[in-house]
């Protein structure tokens, strides 16, 4: 059974006034297996908050259908196996961060028994103890962000949900929530995280998805998204001429002309990329830099940035769509 | 049953957090040591000037009913002021952004929610009302040797006025996440719809028009009918027979019909 399975959701949100419709979901399917952390990326107005909204209840999907944990998303019993961080949550600002972990945990069905022993293991986890009787009104926006995760954490749920988890918080609180995503899912629990901040997402997510307007549009595991199959960067000891990628090597008519998929491109003197179908277009451009005498030093697949993708994905998609 | 629970003690202590409870308990208070001082100091002979011996029982219960009387309308009337302040930011506050969200994520039920701000407003209300009106009961007691318990029954009424205004509030709330237009429209019901409406007879002797008069019976019922409860109030405080006990019914209906109607609403809401 899948932690999270998605069936071609489409959510239309119907303007109130301005009678504007807005398709934060466009037919999106996705499943995500209990014990991973999962990464959603997408730009601001992609519709991921949306797509967490639906799946808690928050949101009615226009058509289509999810479950959570094997159930219905209308389920909402289901829920006390399941945290969540808000985008932009606001606690009520009277509380302090102990009453607040109290108050949505009772919420979240806990029994009162072990609570203050939770929360005080918790508020020291995430580096609040300190701050547990101030009221949450004078906390700043990466304290409201730590005191969020904690009361995700709140109810041991099987499965999170965190909205820009690292929104507002500085660089060496972004590496203490990581390790804490990393501890959770250590301890089985899933994780799905939603994010517009690809190198925070990059760094702890077993797989990711890539949407935008509403639409999935790349899914898989972070190794797999940034390897362009067949694409290598050969590094040389001596200068290669660009009369060699240009005229010599490309149109010479001694090139084997059922080696057309071939593409290469002298990316400096030393250093060239080279596209091909196989192994045996790339052991032919081998071949010919050999002939013509030039040393080769290295030869490693080429890696494509998380965020060179997500740049051309989105570009691509905003171009198709004009 | 254990969520609608959990949520009205949840919304009681929002409540207590927000000093809204201690405001109220204050002035039930300050009302009650008022009584105190006044019974302390004045006795009942001052009352007539001392013409009448203040010996027979008959005399201090018509003094004891004529201060019930004195005094009933305005604790209906302050009591649901103070109430309906105090209610007016529980639904806008509930569904402020990335509260709402935080509390739908949770396993309880869109139901649960509104009834839950429901049963807590209510419950809030009643046991600083019941304090007050308790308390007096106990002075006037004390003070006359009169210990007729009807007039303690005007909590219930109380509470159940103050119910029929709270459902519009909820209402009102969740279309339009305002506190103050809620806040607005209650206290024209309570000093001005109501009022007019429960005296449409009175009305319609002079205005002599089938269509007028239909829509005046139509708005009777669709307000809540506050100035009936008051009579009744009254005369239940003063242990008068209740000339018809009709409005008790119909606002009760009417808070079940306009608190249904909220969660129909509710639960058709993205947030
Ligand atoms: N309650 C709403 N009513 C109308 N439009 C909305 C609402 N919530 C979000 N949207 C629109 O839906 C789209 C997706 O929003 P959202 O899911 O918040 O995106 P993301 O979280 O990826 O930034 C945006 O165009 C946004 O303006
Ligand atoms: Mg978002």
């Amino acid at each position: 059974m899948n932690a999270i399975e998605v069936n071609e959701l489409t959510k239309i949100y119907k303007g109130g006034r301005s009678k504007i419709e807005v398709k934060a979901l466009n037919n999106f399917s996705l499943s995500i297996s209990k014990g991973e952390i999962f990464g959603l990326l997408g730009p601001n107005g992609a519709g991921k908050t949306t797509l967490i909204k639906t799946l808690l209840g928050i949101v009615f999907p226009t058509t289509g259908s999810a479950t959570i944990l094997g159930s219905d998303i209308s389920n909402y019993k289901i829920k006390n196996r399941i945290g969540f961080l808000p985008e932009n949550h606001r606690f009520p600002n009277y509380l302090t961060a102990e009453e607040t972990l109290k108050y949505f945990s009772q919420l979240g069905g806990n029994s009162t028994k072990n609570i203050d022993k939770r929360i005080d293991e918790l508020l020291l986890l995430v580096r609040m103890s300190e701050w547990k009787k101030m009221k949450v009104s004078k906390y700043s926006k990466g304290m409201m962000q730590r005191l969020g995760l904690a009361q995700a954490m709140m109810n041991n749920p099987e499965l999170i949900f965190l909205d820009e988890p690292t929104d507002g918080v500085d660089p060496i609180g972004r590496k203490e929530i990581r390790d804490i995503l990393i501890d959770l899912k250590n301890n089985g629990t899933t994780i799905f995280l939603n994010s517009h901040l690809l190198s925070e997402v990059e760094l702890v997510s077993d797989r990711v998805a890539i949407m935008n307007s509403g639409k999935l549009l790349k899914v898989g595991r972070v190794e797999d998204l940034t390897t362009t199959k067949e694409a290598y960067i050969i590094e040389t000891a001596n200068p290669i001429d660009s009369d060699f990628v240009n005229a010599k090597y490309m149109n010479t008519p001694s090139a084997n002309t059922s080696f057309k998929n071939i593409n290469v491109k002298l990316e400096s003197s030393t250093k060239l990329s080279v596209n091909v179908k196989d192994n045996l277009e790339l052991n032919f451009v081998i071949d010919n830099l050999r002939k013509n005498g030039i040393n080769i030093k290295t030869i490693s697949i080429q890696k494509n940035s998380l965020e060179e993708l997500f740049v051309s994905l989105i570009t691509d998609e905003r171009g198709g769509t004009k | 049953m254990k969520n609608i629970y959990t949520l009205s003690l949840l919304t009681f202590r929002e409540a207590l957090s927000k000093k809204i409870f201690l405001f109220f308990f204050s002035v039930s208070t300050f009302v009650i040591v008022v009584f105190a001082l006044l019974f302390a100091f004045i006795s009942p002979e001052s009352f007539t000037d001392g013409f009448v011996s203040s010996t027979t029982t008959s005399f201090d219960n018509s003094i004891a009913n004529g201060i019930k009387l004195f005094i009933i309308y305005p604790l209906y009337a302050g009591g649901l002021f103070i109430s309906i302040f105090s209610v007016s930011g529980f639904i806008p506050s509930l569904l402020e952004k990335g509260n709402i969200d935080l509390i739908l994520s949770k396993p309880v039920s869109r139901d649960q929610v509104i009834l839950g701000k429901f049963f807590g407003g209510i419950a809030m209300v009643f046991i600083n009302i019941f304090y007050a009106i308790f308390f007096l009961w106990l002075l006037i007691g004390l003070k006359f040797n009169v210990w007729d318990a009807s007039f303690l029954l005007s909590a219930f009424t109380i509470t159940l006025a103050f119910a029929s205004l709270y459902s519009v509030i909820i209402l009102l709330g969740i279309i339009t996440r305002s506190s103050m237009l809620p806040m607005v429209i209650s206290y024209l019901t309570f000093f001005i719809f109501s009022p007019i409406l429960s005296s449409r007879d009175t009305i319609f002797a002079f205005v002599d028009n089938k269509i007028v008069s239909g829509i005046f019976s139509l708005l009777y019922y669709l307000v809540p009918q506050t100035s009936d409860l008051s009579s009744i109030n009254t005369d239940l405080a003063v242990g008068n027979y209740i000339s018809s006990a009709l409005p008790l019914f119909t606002s009760t209906a009417y808070i079940i019909l306009i608190i249904g109607l909220s969660i129909f609403i509710f639960r058709k809401k993205d947030y």
